[in-house]
């Protein structure tokens, strides 16, 4: 337990946009936040999956920023041709969200 | 009917009908055995020691479904493994359950015997097991989960929406609640999947 939090704050204390990133931390806050309902790791759902998201954003400089973006700003979205607010990350911790990030943009 | 002219001649002092009345008792007798040590049978591979008898199972899927919300929740109501991948009637139980028998050949030949093995496979077993419950409706999730009993209210405007259009639609529940209780395989989910009825 005590490495694995060593190895978490190592995970966390990484700098913006590191490619190195704690998954099992990612997915848990992934599934508290409840994005799983909609999006998935690689299948179709309401939402784009992880990969999709990976590959529209892939080469792009600011993928960082415009995802960390999109997943706290409550966003408007279209789902079956209706607008809906899209659900915020439940964390406020800045390490948190560019962990899940990365998590997201290297699937 | 030479074995009756026997049974007659052994037994001289008994009537046709107390004969004939004490074979279908026996026959009765052995049925009602069979049928209890049958249904016994049965009933035991529903067990959740059944099934975590194989390592294959215990050490991945089933260590998975530990902690989720069909193992462990606030009013102690669980889901074990039977409830949701075998049938619940009679019929396609046993059709299930004949199924299975490969299942256990796959056992004794260790062809998911190792982590790596397991997960060579998990993919090809996901869309097996998306599949029946494509096919049948998701019926073993709608065994306790029943549109006209959820309360909308309850739910969060996007889920009423989503259960909404499910229900009109006949959307099995599998198309969206999948990799719930076990870790999501790599690959296309079952939205994705072509069922041929």
């Amino acid at each position: 337990m005590k490495g694995f939090t060593i190895l978490l704050a190592a995970a966390l204390a990484l700098p913006a946009g590191a490619q190195a990133q704690d998954s099992a931390a990612a997915e848990a806050l992934l599934k508290k936040s409840g994005c799983m309902k909609c999006h998935s790791v690689s299948a179709k759902k309401e939402g784009p999956s992880f990969k999709e998201t990976a590959a529209k954003y892939k080469g792009k400089p600011d993928a960082v920023a415009a995802l960390s973006k999109h997943l706290t700003s409550n966003p408007k979205i279209k789902v079956d041709g209706k607008e809906e607010l899209h659900d915020a990350l439940k964390t406020k911790n800045e390490a948190e969200i560019k962990n899940v990030v990365a998590y997201i943009l290297s699937r | 009917m030479g074995w009756w002219a026997n049974l007659r001649q052994r037994c001289q002092t008994c009537s046709r009908v107390m004969l004939g009345a004490g074979l279908m008792l026996g026959t009765l007798a052995i049925a009602f055995v069979f049928m209890t040590a049958g249904a016994y049978g049965l009933a035991w591979t529903n067990t959740e020691q059944f099934c975590i008898g194989c390592h294959e199972m215990r050490d991945n899927v089933y260590a998975e479904f530990k902690g989720t919300i069909h193992d462990k929740n606030r009013s102690g109501v669980r889901a074990i493994c039977s409830s949701c991948h075998v049938p619940h009637e009679p019929v396609a139980l046993i059709i299930r359950k004949m199924q299975a028998s490969w299942e256990v050949w796959g056992h004794v030949t260790g062809k998911i015997d190792t982590k790596e093995k397991f997960e060579k496979h998990r993919y090809e077993m996901a869309v097996k097991e998306w599949t029946r419950m494509k096919k049948n409706g998701s019926q073993e999730c709608r065994n306790c989960h029943h549109f006209e009993a959820m309360e909308p209210e309850k739910q969060t405007e996007k889920a009423r929406a989503r259960h909404a259009k499910a229900q009109a639609g006949g959307t099995p529940c599998i198309d969206c609640h999948f990799g719930i209780a076990h870790k999501e395989p790599d690959g296309p989910g079952p939205q994705e999947l072509k069922i041929a009825n």
